[in-house]
C-alpha cells in the first residue's frame, strides 16, 4: 500500500501535456508559468537547441550526398521520402515509416517527425491570423461544424502568440487576412516589387501582394538572435532565429522550474475513471525499453499532433467509452480530417532590371491573401485560396538557349553568370471540411510496439478541383498583367497530407451531439481533458495554421487554470 | 520522387533548365531495390574514364574543373549510395558501350585522346544519348544506354557546383549572409550565387 501510493506521488503532476511540438511546447509553457507542474510526454528522441543541431552550419561539400537521400534512408523512409522535406540535412528528425505504419484506405502522406520539438523544428514559418471570414464560412455554407468562437475572442490571444513567438510581417488592412503583432517585415526582391505594384493597381486593390509573414525573427527578440538570411530552417537554427519549442516555448517552461520532460514515451492511451468522470493519467510505453507505465494528474493536454491525438483519443477506450475517449454522443472523434491542397500555379520570367540582384537567402516568400468570394468577386467553388511564392534571379546569363545535353566551357560559365528575373505563385487552397474524411484504427496492423495503427480514409472533393484550376489561371493572369513573359501554368498534383497541415478529427462546436470539444477545446465528455493541436480544427480556412494552434493553445491553458481553480475541474 | 524533388530542388536553386527531363523521369520511377552491397562498381580504368568525362563537362575555364573537385570519385559514391541497382548496371553499360565505340572510332581509348578529340567523342555521346530518347524503349540497347549520359552529366553538375571550388570560384557562395537586400546593384563580374542545399526560396513556404 505504502508502496503504491509512493509510486503514485513520483508519477504524479499537477498537468500533463502529451507532445512536445509547436502546441505541445505552448501548452507546457502556459501551464508551468501558471504555476503548475508539468509533465511533458515525448514519445521520440530528446533535440537539444543548438547542441543537437549537427548539420546547421555545414556547407553544402560537407553533406556527403549534397543532400541527397541514399537508397538505404529511402527504404527505410518510403513515406518521408515521397515529397522533398524529408533530406540529408535533417534527416534524423522524420519518423522511421517501417517502425510506425498506418493504413492508406486512400493515398495520404504522413510527413512527421518524433522527437523533442516535433515539427516545429523543420516547419515552414508562415504565421498568418484566420479572420471572421474564416470563422463564419462553416455556418454560411453548410459544410463543417459552426466554429463556436469569432475573431473577436482569439484576437487577443494571436497578439499574445505574436509577441512571444517574434512573427515578422507587413500590416495591409486585408479583410480576409487580419493585421498582428509584428517585427518588421523582410524585405520584397526588385521582381517582387515590381509585381507587387501592377497587380495591385490593375486591380485596384482588390488584390494584394505582401511580404510572408514567418516566424522568423527580424531583429534581436526575447533574448534570441536575429535571422541571418542563410535560409537552413529546417536543420535547427544555431541562432535561435525562427519560432520552434527548442528556442523559445521550452526555455520559458524549463526556466519556471515547474517542468518534467520525459522524452521516449509513448502515450498508449488516457486512463478514464468513472467514478469522478474524469481522465486520472496516461498509460505510457517506453520506446526504449518497452516498459509500461502510468503518470496522473488533474488535468491533460493532449498535443501529439492531429493524427496522433486522434489516435489516443480512439485507443482510449473503457466500458463508458467503447468508441473511444470523449466519442460517446458526437462520434465525430477522427472524422473531418483535412488539408490544404497547394503545389499548382503558375510562374514567369522577365528579361529587363539586368543590373538588379539579391543578397542573402531570405527563408521567406510573398503571400497573396484570399481575395476570392468575398466583396465582388465570385467563383464557382465555395471559400478560396491564398498564394504563396517568391521570385529571384537564376543564372544561365549570356546564353539564349541551353542546348540539350549542353556540356563544356561555355555551359559552365553560363552556370555561373546570373541570369533572368523570375517569379512564381502557388497556390494553397481550402479543404471542405467532411464527415466521410476520417481516421479509424485498424487492429489488423501492429507497430513496433505492438499498438494497433491509424487507417486513414481521405480525399480531396470537387470543390478543391474547381479551385485548383482557377489557382493556375489567376496566377498567370497577374503574372501577365505584370508583364512578366514565358508564363506558364503548373500543377505537379496533390495528396492529402502532402501540405503538412493535417487539421479536424476533434472538432470543437457548442453542441455535444455534434462536436468533440467545447469552445475552450475541452473534451464535452471529459472535462480535464483539452486537445490543442490541429484536431481542433473546424475548417482549415487557407492560411496556414500553427500560429492559430499557438493562439488557442494559450487561451485553453488560461481557462484550465482557471477552472481548476475554482474547482470547476 | 525525393530523388527527383531533390535533383529538382537544386535546378530551381541554381536557375532551372539545368537537369534532363530523361533523368527526372528514370529517378522518378521510385525504385526502392536495395544498392550493390559494397562491391565495386568500376573498374580503376573506368573511373578514371568517368573522372575524365567529368572534366569534359565541366572543364577548367578561369576557374578549375570537375577534375580538381572531385567530382569523378563523387560520381562512383553517388551511384553507390542514392541509385538503385538497375540504373547503377545501366549506368556501367552505357559506359561500357561509351568507352567501346570510342576505342573502334579513334583506336584508342578515351583517356588518350586530344582535348579536342575528347570534346567531339561527348558531342557524339550527347547526340546519341538524345537519339536513343527518340527511339523510346522500343529499341532494348537505346533503353539501356539513355541513362548514362544524363546521369553522368547532372552528377557531375551536383557534384561540381555543390563543392567549394565550384561554389566559392565557379559561383558566389557566402556562409552566412547576416542581412537580405532584394535589390541590390549587380557589381561588375558578378557571379550567379550557389545554391546551398537548403529549402529554396521555391520550397520554403510550407508550414
Amino acid at each position: 500500500m505504502n508502496l503504491n501510493t509512493e509510486a503514485d506521488k513520483q508519477n504524479t503532476y499537477d498537468a500533463i501535456v502529451i507532445g512536445s511540438g509547436i502546441s505541445g511546447g505552448w501548452a507546457a509553457k502556459e501551464l508551468t508559468e501558471k504555476g503548475m507542474k508539468v509533465l511533458m510526454l515525448e514519445r521520440g528522441q530528446n533535440i537539444e537547441h543548438i547542441k543537437d543541431y549537427t548539420k546547421a552550419t555545414l556547407a553544402p561539400w560537407q553533406l556527403k550526398h549534397r543532400n541527397n537521400l541514399t537508397e538505404e534512408q529511402r527504404k527505410a523512409h518510403p513515406v518521408q521520402s515521397r515529397d522533398y522535406p524529408y533530406q540529408e540535412a535533417n534527416e534524423t528528425w522524420w519518423v522511421n515509416d517501417i517502425e510506425c505504419p498506418y493504413t492508406e484506405i486512400k493515398p495520404f502522406d504522413w510527413f512527421r517527425g518524433y522527437h523533442v520539438g516535433g515539427r516545429s523544428l523543420m516547419w515552414g514559418r508562415q504565421s498568418y491570423r484566420f479572420s471572421d471570414i474564416n470563422f463564419e464560412d462553416n455556418l454560411k455554407d453548410g459544410h463543417g461544424v459552426d466554429w463556436p468562437v469569432r475573431y473577436k475572442e482569439v484576437a487577443p490571444w494571436y497578439d499574445y502568440a505574436e509577441t512571444f513567438a517574434g512573427v515578422n510581417g507587413q500590416a495591409e488592412n486585408w479583410p480576409t487576412l487580419p493585421d498582428g503583432k509584428f517585427l518588421p517585415p523582410m524585405e520584397l526582391n526588385f521582381i517582387e516589387k515590381t509585381v507587387k505594384q501592377h497587380v495591385e493597381e490593375h486591380y485596384k486593390r482588390t488584390r494584394i501582394i505582401t511580404i510572408g509573414r514567418s516566424a522568423n525573427l527580424t531583429q534581436d527578440h526575447n533574448g534570441r538572435t536575429q535571422c541571418q538570411y542563410r535560409d537552413r530552417c529546417s536543420r535547427g537554427c544555431p541562432f535561435g532565429a525562427y519560432f520552434s519549442t527548442q528556442s523559445a516555448t521550452l526555455p520559458a517552461a524549463v526556466k519556471t522550474g515547474n517542468l518534467t520532460l520525459r522524452p521516449f514515451s509513448i502515450v498508449n492511451h488516457i486512463i478514464y475513471d468513472k467514478d469522478s468522470k474524469k481522465a486520472t493519467g496516461v498509460f505510457v510505453i517506453d520506446a526504449e525499453t518497452n516498459k509500461t507505465m502510468e503518470f496522473y494528474a488533474k488535468i491533460i493536454f493532449v498535443n501529439a499532433s492531429t493524427l496522433g491525438t486522434a489516435f489516443i483519443l480512439l485507443n482510449s477506450t473503457s466500458p463508458e467509452f467503447p468508441n473511444g475517449l470523449g466519442n460517446n454522443e458526437s462520434g465525430r472523434v477522427g472524422r473531418n480530417l483535412m488539408d490544404h491542397h497547394f503545389r499548382c500555379g503558375a510562374r514567369g520570367e522577365s528579361d529587363d532590371f539586368q543590373d538588379k540582384y539579391v543578397y542573402g537567402r531570405r527563408p521567406n516568400g510573398v503571400y497573396v491573401p484570399r481575395y476570392q468570394n468575398i466583396g465582388g468577386d465570385k467563383r464557382d467553388f465555395l471559400r478560396g485560396f491564398g498564394y504563396q511564392g517568391g521570385g529571384g534571379r537564376g543564372n544561365m546569363g549570356g546564353l539564349e538557349k541551353v542546348a540539350e545535353y549542353a556540356f563544356g566551357a561555355d555551359f559552365k560559365e553560363a552556370i555561373g553568370t546570373p541570369g533572368k528575373w523570375s517569379m512564381s505563385l502557388g497556390g494553397f487552397g481550402e479543404m471542405l471540411p467532411n464527415f466521410d474524411n476520417r481516421v479509424y484504427i485498424d487492429n489488423s496492423k501492429k507497430d513496433k510496439w505492438g499498438q494497433p495503427v491509424l487507417a486513414v480514409d481521405c480525399t480531396y472533393g470537387d470543390n478543391e478541383a474547381k479551385m485548383r484550376k482557377a489557382m493556375m489561371d489567376d496566377a498567370a493572369e497577374m503574372l501577365e498583367i505584370a508583364g512578366l513573359k514565358n508564363v506558364s501554368t503548373f500543377d505537379a498534383g496533390c495528396t492529402p497530407g502532402m501540405a503538412i497541415h493535417e487539421m479536424g478529427t476533434a472538432c470543437m462546436g457548442n453542441d455535444p451531439k455534434t462536436s468533440v470539444l467545447n469552445k475552450w477545446n475541452q473534451l464535452h465528455e471529459v472535462k480535464n481533458v483539452f486537445v490543442t493541436d490541429g484536431s481542433f480544427m473546424n475548417s482549415t480556412a487557407c492560411q496556414n495554421p500553427s500560429l492559430t494552434y499557438m493562439a488557442f493553445t494559450a487561451r485553453a491553458c488560461d481557462y484550465a487554470v482557471n477552472e481548476l481553480k475554482k474547482q470547476n475541474i | 520522387m525525393q530523388r527527383r524533388e531533390a535533383l529538382r530542388n537544386f535546378a530551381l536553386l541554381a536557375g532551372g533548365g539545368l537537369l534532363s527531363g530523361t533523368t527526372i523521369s528514370i529517378l522518378n520511377s521510385c525504385n526502392l531495390s536495395a544498392p550493390k552491397s559494397n562491391g565495386q562498381l568500376f573498374s580503376d580504368e573506368e573511373q578514371m574514364i568517368i573522372t575524365e568525362l567529368a572534366d569534359v563537362i565541366i572543364p577548367a575555364t578561369s576557374s578549375p574543373g570537375a577534375k580538381a573537385a572531385g567530382v569523378g570519385e563523387f560520381i562512383t559514391m553517388m551511384l553507390n549510395d542514392c541509385y538503385p541497382e538497375d540504373v547503377q548496371k545501366d549506368f556501367a553499360a552505357g559506359l561500357e558501350g561509351f568507352s567501346a565505340s570510342v576505342k573502334k572510332q579513334y583506336s584508342k581509348d578515351f583517356l588518350s585522346l586530344s582535348s579536342q578529340d575528347k570534346i567531339a567523342a561527348v558531342t557524339q555521346l550527347s547526340n546519341k544519348t538524345i537519339a536513343d530518347q527518340k527511339a523510346g524503349d522500343k529499341d532494348p540497347n537505346a533503353k539501356k544506354s539513355k541513362h548514362f549520359f544524363p546521369i553522368a552529366r547532372d552528377l557531375t553538375i551536383l557534384g561540381y557546383f555543390t563543392s567549394e571550388i565550384g561554389a566559392t570560384q565557379a559561383m558566389a557562395y557566402v556562409a552566412v549572409p547576416g542581412r537580405y537586400d532584394g535589390s541590390a546593384d549587380m557589381k561588375p563580374g558578378q557571379k550567379a550565387w550557389a545554391p546551398d542545399s537548403g529549402w529554396g526560396t521555391d520550397n520554403a513556404l510550407k508550414s
